[in-house]
């Protein structure tokens, strides 16, 4: 093994050394400052930067991370990473309470009291890891490996875990991805054959962003380069019906009726055909099924979406000419957490279609680097054959949808009614469904069912709270990951600190859940340090070189092909025989999405800049700079209902119904409320996030639309009376 | 009249309303690099609000930190020079000079001093434009190298001020023509531009003297801390009384009459006091 990797005996050394998890980090062996000073990132006394990356998001900005004394003190954007540019947001500012937060889980638990109760006891890994795995392997060998369901959410070692799933033989994984942005790459998949361009913002002059809230749901890099593009004269169109931090900044704000997105883009494309205002020459050369496109949005004019969008008509045939005046140099954003309604699949497409039609491929959309291009990996044997049906759908129900995606809300019908099969296991790793998923109570029907739950997380999050086992990771300040690519850079997330208590890296559990399930094959790397030198081999450099550096330039591409769009044709598919053959609309259509009736509201969700989804609340120092959560209601509504500002109010769906104060804004229409998402914690383990708030997952109906699988989160309405 | 220290090698911020976008990672990053106490802060986010009637909405918001004066009125009324004007015009905070009295907080026109009120041994927190940081070779203050936006840039005073000029010159109707801290208390390091006004933001209309003359006359010549509390107390009346005043005026139309009357009242009532 490597000297700065510790062994068993080491390690449990050290865990009989560690008492208070603050304290932590100055009494262990100081194995990573050794290894950081050794490669001249740490001086002598062990104080110095070290070069990593954030998980507070996804986004994953570069970190030049402050230590001293063996314990992190300072978080810096990195300037020389393309997603921070130098800068951080409050969550990436907070990246080190994240790390000490004294609610960290910093040792295996195993479930003593009933599920949900919170009780546990301390276990060694030795003993957290054979009970997982004889569980696991128990459920297979009774029922087939398709009786355990895995979940898990974007992250870096989502790879090993998908390793760990599939050489385990189980098709059932569940990912974020359906409650986050199916609609949109399965929209980029059937138009351009990619899942999302990159974005490329210099010498823009033109922007429509279709709820994509850069403001305050922050990717750093391009939240800054919109801010500055704006003030370089950008013009921003904002399409959302809150008045959001965006919509403040943008120079049209179009407070739209929520599912209308895809009434208003129709219309923009009516505009900018009947008016031949279109790039005739992209159009040509590129594209097929212009004509169809054109006959099928031909009575989609302004005056028709106007009563529909509650835009007026001049103003969306002003956006139109302004928008293919100001072509090339025009884009229309796909959004971020692209699925409100189950019409959002078809807003994708119009988004895409637009796009095709002012010709800004190559200019302001790019293809994206592939993940883990030009790295190597470690070698791996084939994986068996899952032949069992998915119990999300997929194919049989969702024959669209690609298997890395998934339809995760439609798992928990399938383990409730036990159809096709009984599900008697759950692996979830770095994800939180108790949180995540539409409808909490359903989920945590779905938990009752099973006979065994095992969690991997930092925190004894909400998921965790109803495990049998906790396996407690390292934070991301405490361990490697593999390598992410970002254009030709592959860049380094890397331990600036010892793990604190027995906490391991993801890469490690994984690892040791395989060797005891008998699939060690399946991971073949000695350790975190082995498994990047396997990454970093085609490339001749050394990790140490990396781990100073902060990053690798992949080689290659002097030899650049031509680009081809991955799509049947070869080309923008403005019509999709691939739709069309499944027996969907092969064009972007008008589908009328459901109304609330009288007295309801649409509920809508939408991120705060201060919070990650439902990771974060538990933050302390992001806690001291929020907003409490409140629910957001119009003043007119507000007094229809002679409700006031700050009021309890009892907010009610179809499937739950929480409490919380209201706040009363002109920021919102009137047949809206937008509650902050992510709040309402069960968990007692979070000691600072648990009580503050309400679930929107309580409330949140399942709505799965039957083209991209996506998790229509919009289309919740609710009543709201005083408490 | 005034002790200014102005020079060119001087540092100062300047903040743009424009920019911010309120996501207060400069608070975050504040608290982290100087390690301020949990329920205290040395910096804030003033905000417009949600103005306007649906749907024709406004909002604008800018952190709010030490102003860095030219010449501070905290430090005039603080009888244990616990707070100094330092090299590059940084106003700096020594906790082992500190009584904890507070009278900085009192004499501050932009109420920027906090206290750490739930402390045992309570001290006085307030932006030192990081001034340990920039020893460790840093070239900005946390809140500054943070910021996603730019909306808080460092450098400077001189080259700020010019910058905050440039910006409303080169962008008619964009902002008002004001920079807020170039004139306010005699002078700061720390300039604002914004579309919205500075009131609407929650910016105390400071008058265009310091009230530190003024506290002068009962500070000076009074080291010991004997005399302490008679002599803050004065100079907390003296720097209300003139803020009261400035405020009354700016009501009534006339910023200009406002700083004479106010100063030559309290130049009267620091003659009572004496």
């Amino acid at each position: 093994m490597s000297s700065t990797t510790i062994t068993r005996r080491e390690f449990l050394k050290i865990a009989g050394a560690s008492l208070g998890a603050l304290a932590v980090g100055q009494m262990l062996p100081i194995k990573v400052a050794e290894a950081a000073r050794r490669a001249g990132m740490l001086d002598i006394n062990g104080n110095g930067y070290i070069p990593t990356m954030c998980e507070m998001c996804v986004w994953r900005c570069g970190v030049r991370a402050k230590v001293k004394d063996g314990r992190v003190v300072k978080l810096e954007g990195n300037p020389e990473h393309p997603h921070s540019l130098g800068h951080l947001c409050a969550r990436g500012q907070s990246g080190l309470m994240n790390t000490y937060d004294p609610d960290r889980v910093l040792t295996p638990l195993i479930r003593v009291g009933q599920r949900g109760e919170g009780k546990f006891r301390e276990a060694s890994w030795e003993e957290a890891l054979d009970l997982a795995a004889s569980k696991m392997q128990e459920i297979k060998d009774k029922y087939g490996p398709e009786a355990m369901v895995f979940s898990s959410t974007h992250n870096l070692s989502q790879v090993q875990f998908e390793n760990l799933l599939n050489a385990y033989g189980s098709p059932n994984y569940g990912t974020q991805r359906s409650l986050c942005f199916n609609a949109m790459i399965v929209a980029n998949q059937m138009t351009y054959g990619l899942e999302e361009p990159f974005r490329n913002y210099d010498g823009l002059k033109y922007l429509i962003l279709t709820g994509r809230n850069l403001m305050e749901a922050i990717s750093t890099s391009e939240t800054s380069i919109l801010s500055h593009a704006i003030d370089k004269g950008l013009k921003v169109v904002y399409i959302d019906p809150r008045f959001t931090k965006t919509a403040a900044k943008a120079t049209d704000w179009c407070a739209i009726r929520p599912g209308t997105d895809l009434a208003f883009h129709l219309a923009l494309l009516n505009v900018i055909i009947s008016e031949d205002r279109y790039n005739h020459d992209f159009v040509e050369k590129y594209t097929v099924g212009f004509d169809q496109l054109a006959a099928e949005v031909e009575n989609y004019t302004p005056e028709w979406a106007a009563p529909i969008t509650d835009i007026k008509a001049d103003v969306i045939r002003r956006i139109a000419r302004e928008f293919s005046d100001a072509a090339p140099y025009a884009m229309a954003h796909n959004g971020w957490r692209t699925s409100n309604f189950e019409n959002s699949f078809q807003t994708q497409r119009a988004i895409a279609c637009l796009n095709a039609l002012v010709g800004n491929w190559g200019i302001h959309l790019l293809p994206a680097a592939a993940e883990g291009a030009g790295l190597g990996a470690p070698p791996q044997p084939p994986y068996p054959r899952a032949s069992a049906m998915r119990l999300d759908g997929v194919p049989w129900k969702y024959p669209l949808v690609p298997f890395k995606l998934g339809v995760f809300q439609e798992l928990r019908d399938a383990i409730i009614a036990e159809q096709p099969y009984k599900a008697h296991g759950w692996f979830i790793a770095r994800q939180n469904p108790v949180q995540s998923l539409p409808d909490r109570n359903k989920t945590l029907a779905a938990m009752s069912k099973m006979d065994f739950i095992a969690v991997v997380d930092i925190f004894l999050n909400d998921t965790a709270w109803f495990a049998d086992v906790v396996l407690p990771e390292a934070s991301y300040l405490e361990r490697y990951d593999p390598l992410n690519v970002v254009g030709d850079l592959a860049f380094i997330r890397q331990p600036v600190i010892q793990p604190q208590g027995e906490a391991k890296s993801a890469l490690w559990i994984y690892k040791e859940l395989g060797k005891r399930l008998g699939l060690e094959d399946y991971f073949q790397y000695i350790d975190e340090e082995d498994y990047l030198r396997q990454q970093l081999a085609p490339l001749g450099m050394t990790l140490e070189e990396v781990r100073q550096k902060g990053y690798a330039r992949l080689s290659g591409g002097s030899d650049e092909v031509e680009f081809t769009w991955n799509t049947p044709s070869g080309k923008v598919e403005l019509f999709s025989g691939t739709l069309d053959n499944a027996g969907f609309n092969a064009l972007p259509t008008w589908e009328e999405p459901p109304r609330p009736s009288a007295g309801k509201f649409y509920l809508l969700t939408g991120k705060v800049g201060r919070h990650t989804q439902f990771g974060t609340q538990n933050n302390q120092l992001l806690r001291k700079y929020q907003d409490e959560p409140r629910l957001w209601m119009n003043p007119v509504s507000a007094k229809a209902l002679g409700l006031q500002d700050n009021d309890l109010v009892k907010v009610t769906s179809a499937v739950g119904e929480v409490n919380i104060q209201l706040w009363v804004t002109q920021a919102i229409r009137s047949d809206c409320v937008y509650l902050t998402p992510g709040y309402g914690h069960l968990s007692k383990g979070l000691t600072t996030g648990y009580g503050v708030g309400a679930s929107d997952s309580v409330l949140h109906v399942t709505f799965t639309d039957p083209i991209s699988g996506s998790q229509a989160l919009t289309q919740t309405f609710v009543s709201v009376t005083a408490a | 009249m005034s002790e200014t220290t102005s020079n060119e090698n001087d540092y100062g911020f300047l903040i743009d309303a424009s920019r911010c976008i309120d996501c207060r990672a400069c608070l975050v990053a504040c608290s982290v690099q100087n390690e301020t106490p949990m329920e205290t802060t040395r910096i804030w986010i003033k905000e417009t609000g949600v103005t306007g009637q649906f749907p024709d909405l406004e909002r604008y918001s800018a952190p709010y930190h030490c102003m860095h004066c030219e010449d501070p009125s905290c430090l005039s009324a603080c009888t244990v020079g616990a707070l100094q004007k330092g090299e590059n015009g940084i106003v700096t905070y020594d906790q082992d000079r500190c009584i904890g009295c507070r009278y900085c907080m009192y004499a501050c026109p932009f109420q920027v001093p906090n206290y750490e009120w739930k402390q045992q041994l309570p001290l006085i927190v307030k932006c030192d434009m990081c001034i340990s940081r920039l020893g460790e070779g840093e070239s900005e203050p946390a809140c500054a190298a943070t910021c996603p936006t730019d909306a808080i840039i460092f450098g400077r005073k001189s080259e700020m001020l010019a910058e905050a000029h440039r910006r409303i010159e080169e962008n008619p109707g964009k902002y008002i023509d004001h920079v807020y801290g170039e004139h306010e208390n005699g002078g700061t390091a720390t300039f604002y531009v914004s579309p919205a006004p500075f009131e609407d933001l929650g910016f105390p209309s400071a008058g265009e003297m310091s009230p530190a003359y003024s506290n002068r006359l009962v500070t000076h010549g009074t080291p010991t801390v004997a005399g302490a509390v008679a002599v803050g107390l004065s100079s907390i009346y003296l720097t209300i009384k003139h803020h009261e005043e400035a405020m009354e005026a700016l009501k009534n139309g006339s910023t200009h009459e406002a700083d004479n009357a106010a100063d030559e009242e309290t130049q009267v009532a620091a003659q009572e006091a004496a």
